[in-house]
């Protein structure tokens, strides 16, 4: 299996003018391709921090970061942004969609900032959504669609790109049973079918336990 | 309602910086033209503002008086136009008649042909008078070169055969003696050669309005007083002569403070509007993080954004600029469909060389305000905080 994440985080700090937060204090995270990994801890641990810095929003911390092999502070924004659109996916909680787009036009969004050569994934998008289950909300606005649908239309949207990664922020958090059953089976198919890496932050031990490794964060002072 | 008034800001700055620009490449039309003049010892005439004129108490004796005054002592340029006369024309313009002496003619070099030979002076004035004209280029399809218009001309008021000698060349203008940033061109004029048997013969009319900015050439100011008196006692109006660098200063005086005030203005509207436009902006982005950070997720990155920016002020830029240009041709066509000889222009829409250049002027402008304004939002937009944690 191939090396895909190397993370060294030294020190992440937060600096207000009053008080300065520190977190992740030396934090290693090794992930290979394919792998499935899920990160708990409380809340103020860093997850969200972690998951900034995994999908390179964040770089401003202490540490390297190598991913697909290439040095991260290496890239300038825009090879950051067009990384973003080819090679990760967020699979975020159901309320990131844009609510004046239809769902349709939500799931497109980053065929809009590809390159013209990737634009050719737009013949992927039927058979996604076919396998996604959402033919018949794709005309209507998030605000129309249910929970369920619109945690399916956030999943559609980061997968539409076939990423190499998928980084998914508290996916289940606001669903029922069968809707979290169907969220985390889609992941895991494409988890199988494409070897795509899943790296999941939640508080539900539950989907925690169905990935093959659980980090655990936990505040170093 | 904000890019409304962004829009309209825009258009001021942009309407402000056309003005100054065009009334500055005019003005530095009217120096060059009048740097001919600007000789130690030329001095011109200029009509006191408190003198009170009475046209029907002057009569061809009194003004002749002045001419023979100014014949005997002095060597003179002599230059007055707005003679209207009707004389058919294919677009249909009534036509002006200008009159200008040899002297004046040699001194001013305005009257460019495009066709022809310069104006004779020395032809003889008698019953079967003949003169040679230079005519404007809008006259020419109806007179060609070579052509003869018989006429009764305004000032001797007696029928004249005039010959077209040369054609001058598009929008041939003469900048006011004063105001060096007023002009009006001869597209539509006659320009008449006049010599001293000529101004002898016409009437006051001619006498009079040649004497309100006739040029006197290599005298001094005592002998001037001579002719201030002469004009006094005949007339009884009180005249002033200047040189030319005095009327410089006078309209330097009053020009540089209207551009100093303009240049204020425009400044004030562009620090409005670069604040309100990056307000706005910041503001749309706040209300809007959610959907913002989502398209940073999926791809956007700054270089996009900067390139959206871009063409939405290129096109508001744009925008503006085709206002601009639909106004000032506008302008210069009403000219054409009010007939107004004076001011009608050859060019797009009547749209002439110093509109272009303010026009050019005016994007360059917006080209510096767009960078401004795109590179300082892009600035302030990054320090935004871009984390998940926004979505949750």
């Amino acid at each position: 299996m191939t090396k895909i994440i190397d993370l060294i985080i030294q020190e992440k700090v937060y600096k207000s003018k009053k008080s300065r937060l520190s977190i992740l204090n030396d934090f290693k995270l090794e992930v290979n391709s394919g792998e499935r990994i899920a990160i708990v801890g409380k809340s103020g641990v860093g997850k969200t921090t972690l998951l900034n810095i995994l999908g390179l929003l964040d770089r401003n911390y202490n540490g390297s970061y190598t991913l697909f092999g290439s040095k991260t502070n290496d890239l300038n924004l825009s090879q950051l942004a067009e990384w973003r659109n080819q090679k990760i996916g967020f699979v975020l909680q159901e309320s990131a969609l844009i609510n004046s787009l239809t769902i349709e036009e939500n799931i497109k969004l980053p065929l809009l900032y590809a390159k013209s050569g990737e634009k050719r994934k737009l013949k992927d998008f039927e058979s996604i959504i076919n396998v996604i289950g959402i033919e018949s909300i794709l005309k209507k606005k998030p605000l129309e669609c249910s929970g369920g649908e619109k945690s399916r239309a956030v999943f559609a949207r980061a997968v539409i790109m076939k990423p190499q990664l998928i980084l998914c922020d508290e996916p289940t958090a606001s669903l029922d049973g069968d809707n979290k059953e169907r969220i985390i089976t889609l992941l895991f198919k494409m988890n199988q079918e494409f070897n795509t890496t899943i790296i999941t932050v939640t508080h539900d031990l539950e989907v925690a336990n169905r990935h093959e490794k659980i980090i655990h964060l936990e505040r170093r002072m | 309602m904000i890019v409304l008034s962004v829009l309209l800001l825009l258009f001021l700055s942009n309407y402000l910086v056309f003005i100054a620009t065009r009334s500055t490449v005019s003005t530095l039309q009217g120096y060059d033209e009048m740097k001919h003049l600007n000789q130690v010892d030329n001095y011109i005439a200029n009509l006191d503002p408190d003198s009170d004129m009475n046209m029907g108490e002057i009569d061809k004796n009194d003004t002749q008086n002045v001419y023979d005054y100014l014949n005997n002592n002095f060597s003179y340029a002599l230059f007055t136009d707005g003679f209207i006369v009707s004389l058919p024309n294919a677009y249909d313009m009534e036509v002006s008649f200008a009159y200008l002496n040899e002297e004046y003619y040699k001194l001013n070099k305005q009257f460019e042909i495009s066709q022809g030979k310069d104006l004779d002076f020395d032809y003889c004035f008698d019953n079967d008078i003949e003169i040679p004209v230079l005519i404007g280029k809008g006259l020419s399809e109806t007179y060609p070169l070579g052509s003869t218009i018989k006429i009764e001309d305004p000032v001797l008021q007696k029928q004249i055969t005039l010959k077209v000698q040369g054609i001058l060349k598009p929008n041939v203008h003469h900048s006011n003696l004063n105001s060096l940033s007023s002009k009006q061109y001869y597209n539509f004029s006659v320009i008449i050669p006049i010599n001293e048997d000529f101004i002898n013969n016409s009437n006051v009319g001619l006498q009079l309005h040649g004497l309100f900015d006739i040029i006197l050439l290599q005298t001094s100011k005592n002998e001037i007083d001579g002719l201030r008196e002469v004009i006094q006692d005949n007339l009884g109006l009180e005249f002033n002569f200047y040189t030319q660098e005095e009327n410089f200063e006078y309209f330097n005086e009053y020009y540089f403070s209207s551009l100093k005030i303009i240049t204020i203005l425009t400044a004030i509207i562009i620090l409005i509007l670069i604040c309100l436009t990056i307000w706005s902006s910041l503001a749309s982005i706040r209300l809007m993080i959610k959907e913002f950070i989502i398209n940073l997720f999926v791809g956007l990155s700054y270089s996009k954004l900067r390139k959206i920016f871009y063409g939405y002020y290129g096109v508001l830029f744009f925008i503006n600029l085709i206002i601009l240009f639909i106004l000032t041709a506008y302008s210069r066509y009403g000219n054409w469909i009010r007939k107004d000889a004076s001011f009608s222009t050859f060019g797009l829409f009547g749209v002439i060389g110093m509109d272009w250049l303010a026009l050019l002027a005016v994007l360059f402008f917006d080209i510096i305000i767009g960078i401004i304004i795109v590179e300082i939002m892009l600035w302030r937009i990054k320090k935004v905080p871009i984390s998940l944690g926004v979505l949750q």
